[in-house]
């Protein structure tokens, strides 16, 4: 399991004293702390606070850390409920956080309300920078921007709050492009981050080695292909991608298809999913088969499966773990959206 | 028709525009617009109209499952019951008039709640 997000606590934690007993000259950054946040930081793994103390804190805390923090929880409430709210607001799973507090009880409670979550000591954190939930394979560009993205995406969400209009509207508004490029063998370590972190949007849930990626690249029985996002308040570079097997027959199916959630949401994976039935169609295939992983974990791939005329044939649903959704393409494709580009 | 069915089908069909009027709030709510509130019963959800995507859909759904105790996702693979409201109301009622297991209280989101204890250092 891989560690997304490390929620800190802030007294005696991440900073090197109490904030609200400090006086005039609030605590500094705890060194240990510090060095091992910043390690992980470049690793693409994003941070979060958890405090009871007021929001200055946490601004403090990201002055003398010069850490952005995805999210920051600042209240008198449990740890385990701003916990579960983080986790919520950055939309990643619970397996995917840690959570660092000096204090036992506070740690107690929060593997007690939220028992996914790998919960340390500052000691436990001082070490686990080198533990495997900690060690992406390879470091690639989007993980080093993560928690720049994150900042990215809370002015989106912000902007999103606001407007007044229909989806696609607010993505025009936003100069989304979304870019779908065959794969070359450049791509295959962003690939492999991709089949491992991604479970929302996952048809196949195995992670892919990049040999094995880099193996379906140069293969001419496959289609890889990369999909890119941008906007006006960020780039978000490769979210998510898929792989095709042409087959023998007029079927062509789509082998493994995913997406990364921070793209939920964008319009993106119904533009992967109208251009992959237009580029089979356009192969001349005459229907396009995705077999896919039901689980209540990929219900939002469900929903943009069903949205973009996918249909499983129904029956022996009690314990039905697997369906090969499919659609024809003989009738009318749809569109692509305008901000999509496609090499 | 006699009295008594004629009520019992006036309240039936109360409590089926109530279930729409509550089924147009949540979609307001996971869509953040107010001017679904007057979305009609038939209007395709996952048309240009409303634009249901894996976003708001997912939050639709946690909503009717937490209000309704209804797992539309789990019990339904195609998700048809998503086709309009309309579609989604008759769902909920099969399954809310239909006697079978008690419902067990909403397990919250999916990835939260009880789960296998994490062990450390995997």
């Amino acid at each position: 399991m891989i560690v997304k997000c490390v929620i800190w606590d802030l007294d005696n934690t991440l900073l090197s004293g109490v904030y609200l007993e400090s006086g005039p000259r609030p605590p500094a950054a705890d060194p240990a702390m510090l060095a091992a946040a910043t390690q992980l930081r470049d690793r693409g793994i994003i941070h979060a606070v958890a405090t009871r103390n007021p929001p200055e804190a946490a601004r403090h805390a990201a002055r003398v850390t010069g850490l952005d923090f995805a999210a920051a929880e600042c209240g008198w409430g449990r740890k385990s409920d701003a916990v579960r709210r983080i986790v919520q607001d950055l939309a990643i799973a619970p397996d995917a956080v840690a959570f660092v507090d000096d204090d036992l009880y506070e740690r107690a409670e929060v593997s007690a309300g939220v028992p996914q979550a790998l919960v340390l000591s500052p000691e436990d954190m001082a070490d686990a920078v080198g533990w495997p939930e900690f060690s992406p394979a390879a470091v690639t560009a989007e993980a080093r921007r993560r928690g720049e993205m994150y900042a990215e995406r809370r002015r989106r969400l912000a902007e999103a709050r606001a407007f007044a209009g229909s989806r696609d509207e607010f993505l025009r508004y936003c100069r989304t492009q979304v870019a779908i490029a065959p794969a070359t063998a450049a791509d295959a370590p962003r690939l492999h981050e991709l089949s491992a972190r991604t479970h929302q949007f996952n048809t196949s849930g195995e992670t892919l080695a990049e040999s094995a990626l880099a193996a379906l690249i140069g293969s001419a029985a496959h289609q890889v292909t990369t999909v890119g996002l941008r906007d006006r308040f960020g780039d978000d570079g490769m979210v998510g991608g898929s792989v095709v097997d042409r087959g023998a027959g007029c079927a062509w199916t789509v082998t493994l298809l995913m997406m990364s959630c921070r793209a939920t949401g964008r319009g993106v994976i119904e533009a992967l999913l109208a251009w992959l039935a237009r580029s089979a169609a356009q192969g001349g295939a005459a229907e396009l088969a995705v077999p896919c992983l039901v689980s209540p974990r990929n219900v939002p791939l469900r929903l943009a499966l069903a949205a973009s005329g996918f249909r499983a044939p129904p029956g022996g649903q009690a314990g039905l773990s697997a369906a090969v959704f499919s659609r024809s393409l003989s009738g009318p494709l749809p569109d692509l959206p305008g901000w999509v580009t496609a090499g | 028709m006699n009295p008594g069915q004629q009520r019992r089908e006036c309240a039936e069909r109360a409590a089926d525009s109530d279930l729409l009027g509550e089924l147009r709030e949540i979609l307001a709510e996971a869509t953040g617009r107010e001017d679904l509130l007057g979305v009609g019963e038939q209007a395709p959800l996952f048309g240009p109209g409303v634009g249901l995507d894996s976003l708001t859909g997912t939050l639709l759904l946690r909503e009717v499952r937490r209000r309704f105790g209804v797992d539309v996702a789990g019990e339904d693979l195609n998700l048809d019951a998503l086709a309009t409201l309309g579609t989604l109301a008759a769902f909920i009622r099969d399954r809310s008039a239909a006697p079978g297991p008690a419902r067990t209280a909403d397990p919250g989101p999916p990835g939260i709640g009880p789960a296998k204890a994490r062990s450390g250092g995997t």
